[in-house]
């Protein structure tokens, strides 16, 4: 009995453990600047929701951190691996905004100070325990532990001199009405958040609008930056992402625009066809569904009229 | 008990699936139930050719797109009811288009949990014509609180239509968004309040097609039908309260 017993535990819980760990590597990406590369996948159960590129720069004395990840075990392992880097303490940790793949890791770090802008603390009260209570349906054990934590720290746009980098932080709004780019212009290195999806379709659950999002991007363009790491998806020197954004957004904008002028009902707009040159990014009809939903309504209440009796 | 008797009750079980009809394609444990309820137990037959269109996840549980098309079935059809077999309050809408008026509808509904949304239409022969669609969510569209109410002045917008025709064909489409909290009674203290009354009429106020519809539906309604040609129409609404809202497309 006793052996039947230890076969089952073998069986249940060793492999168990061993999936929920997230493989984290960090990459150098810059002098001083690391980087977590996440997939371009949706989240699910194998990926255990890391699908988000997190980041931290070691300066000259500690540790600054970027974004805390999907879950509480990612904001744990990915301590650890930035302990196998460097023994510096952490300073700080920057939130770029409230998504759950950003900021479910936050428990980690609750001995240090985490900041976000105001507008992202208030949408992360507001939306954070639907948002991890869905991210626990979709990815399950992974998330075990995880509670919402709230930034203790609140950002202002402007220069921040920190573990010897002079960084500027830009407020921008286009991705979720509160969205942080980090510009180290110490090292070149533009941390534009998800207002950047490279080969991963945009999301746009709080986006007030794609208008917005395309004047951040010219926002973020024009900075004198070397390298460009995006919310999701790889790294780029040139402005590749860029490029793929606005020809994305200008396409979703044209096609919501088109569908409600020709009276398409919304279902009809999330099947429409996607164009071959984005067969390269990842999840384009996955987020067509969801941005339909988003947007859709906006555009059809202006290819309407009021036709009611006054 | 004897052989003849042990033989005959599993002829019995066996027979009793094919005397409540086909198997449910979407294998739903409300299938039964509904075809009782809302159906009458009455002949029905699984058909592709009734097409219920859904996004495969709902996005915004609080507004899932629903398409109804049953104009494979063209002038057969007498009257087509919809409804999501998992929600607490299941049914959709009544439907029954006229002459002038194809049978095909376009709304968009609250689901409580992931669910298969149905469309049964009874053709002249008496026979009910079945399709359906599962749609994944994470849930709770039918007891989140109400958006409609948490903006300022929605009273004063009460019956707001907004409206557009739009050429199909031959065929011109009709789409229509009326400004209604559609209170469904399953969010703390508020009663139901909700428009349960359409109907589309023609010129002379005669009616082209008449509608039922149950708190299902999603706040704000929107809708779709279709006329035949392109013949002027008036929406006529009314609401459990009494209220009546018109609008001319």
């Amino acid at each position: 009995m006793r052996l039947i017993l230890l076969a089952l535990a073998l069986c249940l819980g060793l492999p168990a453990q061993a999936e929920f760990s997230y493989q984290l590597q960090p990459r150098q990406i810059a002098a001083d600047t690391w980087l977590f590369e996440g997939s371009t996948d949706n989240f699910d159960k194998h990926n255990g929701a890391n699908i988000v590129n997190t980041a931290f720069i070691v300066g000259t004395d500690g540790v600054l951190v970027i974004d805390s990840g999907p879950s509480r075990r990612y904001g744990e392992q990915m301590r650890e691996a930035i302990g196998r880097i460097t023994d510096k303490p952490i300073v700080k940790v920057l939130l770029t905004h409230h998504h759950p793949d950003h900021v479910l890791g936050n428990q980690a770090f609750a001995d240090v100070p985490i900041a976000a802008l105001a507008g992202t603390t208030e949408l992360l009260r507001e939306q954070g325990d639907a948002m991890a209570e869905n991210m626990y349906r979709l990815v399950g054990d992974w998330m075990r532990g995880t509670e919402v934590l709230l930034p203790s720290e609140t950002l202002e746009p402007g220069v921040l001199e920190i573990a010897g980098h002079r960084l500027r932080l830009l407020a921008l709004r286009g991705h979720t009405g509160a969205d942080l780019a980090i510009f180290d212009e110490t090292s070149g290195v533009l941390l534009a958040g998800d207002i950047v999806f490279y080969q991963r379709a945009l999301t746009t659950p709080n986006s007030p609008g794609l208008d917005a999002w395309l004047a951040d991007l010219d926002t973020l363009q024009a900075l004198p930056w070397k390298l460009l790491v995006p919310g999701h998806g790889p790294v780029a020197e040139d402005a590749a992402p860029f490029e793929q954004m606005r020809d994305y957004l200008g396409w979703l904008d044209g096609l919501l625009r088109q569908s409600a002028e020709s009276g398409a009902e919304l279902g009809e707009v999330a099947q429409a066809p996607i164009p071959p040159r984005f067969a390269g990014i990842s999840l384009t009809r996955y987020e067509l569904i969801r941005s339909a939903t988003h947007l859709y309504p906006k555009y059809e209440a202006q290819a309407l009229e009021r036709i009611d009796r006054q | 008990m004897s052989m003849r008797a042990l033989l005959l009750m599993v002829l019995a079980l066996g027979a009793a699936p094919l005397q409540a009809g086909e198997p449910d394609p979407l294998q739903s444990v409300m299938w039964e139930h509904h075809h009782r309820n809302l159906l009458g137990g009455q002949a029905y037959v699984f058909d592709p050719q009734v097409r219920v269109e859904l996004p495969p996840f709902a996005e915004d549980a609080r507004q899932v797109p629903v398409l109804v098309d049953a104009r494979a079935l063209g002038d057969e059809v007498v009257r087509i009811e919809a409804w999501a077999d998992l929600n607490p309050i299941p049914r959709i809408f009544t439907f029954v288009p006229g002459d002038e008026v194809l049978p095909l509808v376009a709304i968009r509904i609250r689901v409580e949990q992931a669910t298969p949304v149905r469309a049964a239409v009874l053709t002249r022969d008496g026979v009910w014509h079945v399709g359906g669609a599962k749609v994944d969510a994470a849930g709770g569209g039918c007891t989140a609180p109400s958006v409609v109410r948490a903006q300022p002045g929605w009273e004063d917008r009460l019956g707001q239509v907004l409206g557009g025709r739009f050429p199909r064909g031959e065929a011109s489409r009709l789409r229509m968004q009326v400004a209604h909290p559609m209170d469904n009674g399953l969010v703390g203290g508020i009663p139901e309040f909700f428009l349960n009354q359409a109907e589309l009429r023609d010129a002379d106020g005669q009616p082209l097609a008449t509608m039922e519809l149950y708190p299902a539906v999603a706040e704000n309604p929107t809708l779709s039908l279709e006329l035949k040609h392109d013949q002027p129409a008036q929406l006529w609404l009314r609401d459990n309260n009494g209220n009546e809202f018109e609008a001319a497309f």
